[in-house]
């Protein structure tokens, strides 16, 4: 009984995860190449609805936007906001899992 | 000397500029400007203490010494047009002088001309970890400060006050090429001081540049975020000051060239840049006996918000 419980609350809990997935992209941006810069790509794109985490990998000229579930993020709003900081937006991709995915140029 | 009146000559001959030279703007180089983009929206807040010694060879044996904090503002109207304020702060600007009194020391304190300035970002090229921007830059200063400040001895020479008394302005072009190992700038200004109660500063003509080399972390291998950065920086500023007008004439002991060199630190975080540089006279062109740079020290920090 135990047993079958426990099973039916993993059950559940695992599909709930799956459920509440956020949305990841990556984001290619030229033009970055220090530290001091990359907080005006963060603040410009935490100003979109939805957004809940962005991560600059300044090294890689990439950076990782979170989006709520349900919330997407097109090229297009990407692009803004990578330009209203300044820079220049080469790649747009969503990624797979938490973690993001590559670069796709 | 142009005359027999020991204090009016003190006024006349302090000739070069006793501004504070707190170098204005938000990132890259410590003592000038630069071409790296201000985000739409987003503010910065610099704050630099300027410590500067000059002194001349002439018989008066003048000594000054300025002890002041600037404070700079800058916003983002676009990403390509951002707006700066700059207010300096003088908790001291002292002149010793030998007269035939004796040696006396004179000096003023308070809040010195306000500077309102824009910067438009005229071309850029981004490409992968790096960036290349011409910006020109615009702008004025406001007779907001104290030029009519006296002590025991009378009113202050002019270039002692905390402010000119007069409006100015300047333009000039910067230019920036950033990669995520170094850093070279260039800035060429041009500033025309206005006329205020028969005295003005002389125009100044500028040439400025500097290299920054990223020195930490020194690979950005299995570096992932964004990690801070301190730099190891370099600044050159060659400096041409015209005549201080003074009356129908001009004061033959002020104006002259300079060449400062000025090694540095800067360490650079995603919200914070703590720096300091010295500045050091390489050579110097004094007209007459204008009084030189003896060193420069500047100590500050900016902020992103």
């Amino acid at each position: 009984m135990i047993k079958k419980l426990s099973l039916l609350l993993s059950a559940l809990i695992f599909s709930v995860a799956v459920l509440a997935v956020d949305n990841h992209y990556v984001l290619g941006v030229d033009g970055l190449a220090c530290p001091f810069c990359a907080y005006g790509i963060e603040k410009r794109l935490n100003k979109i609805e939805g957004v809940t985490d962005v991560q600059v990998d300044v090294g890689e000229s990439v950076v990782h936007v979170s989006m709520r579930e349900g919330k997407t993020l097109t090229e297009d709003r990407a692009s803004q906001a990578v330009d209203e900081a300044g820079f220049t937006l080469r790649s747009f991709s969503e990624a797979e899992g938490e973690t993001g995915g590559n670069d796709a140029q | 000397m142009r005359s027999n009146r020991p204090l009016a000559g003190v006024s006349v001959l302090i000739g070069a500029l006793l501004l504070t030279g707190v170098s204005w703007v938000q990132a890259a180089p410590n003592t000038f400007n630069t071409a790296l983009p201000v985000a739409e929206g987003q503010y910065l807040w610099r704050e630099q203490l300027v410590l500067r010694e000059r002194s001349d060879n002439g018989p008066m044996d003048r000594e000054v010494s300025v002890q002041a904090l600037g404070s700079v503002l800058g916003y983002g109207v676009t990403s390509r047009f951002a707006v700066f304020g700059m207010v300096p702060y003088f908790f001291n600007k002292e002149l010793d002088v030998t007269t035939p009194m004796g040696r006396i020391e004179r000096d003023t304190s308070g809040f010195g001309d306000v500077s309102l300035f824009g910067r438009y970002t005229l071309y850029k090229k981004d490409e992968t970890g790096n960036t290349f921007r011409v910006a020109p830059v615009f702008g004025l200063t406001a007779p907001t400060g104290d030029d009519s400040d006296s002590d025991r001895f009378g009113e202050l020479p002019r270039p002692l006050q905390a402010g000119d008394g007069a409006w100015d302005g300047f333009a000039g072009v910067v230019t920036t090429y950033q990669t995520l190992q170094y850093q070279v700038e260039g800035q060429l200004l041009y500033r025309e001081n206005g006329r205020h109660d028969g005295f003005a500063r002389g125009d100044e003509t500028r040439f400025d540049a500097s290299l920054q080399y990223r020195i930490w972390p020194r690979s950005m291998k299995g570096m992932p975020g964004t990690p801070a950065f301190v730099y190891a920086l370099l600044e050159s500023n060659v400096i041409h000051r015209e005549r201080d007008e003074t009356g129908s004439g001009t004061d033959a002991d002020s104006g002259g060239g300079q060449w400062l060199l000025a090694p540095g630190l800067q360490y650079v975080s995603r919200s914070w840049i703590v720096e300091g540089t010295v500045q050091l006279p390489v050579a110097e062109h004094p007209n007459g006996d204008a009084i030189e740079d003896d060193y420069i020290v500047r100590v500050g920090f900016r902020r992103n918000f």
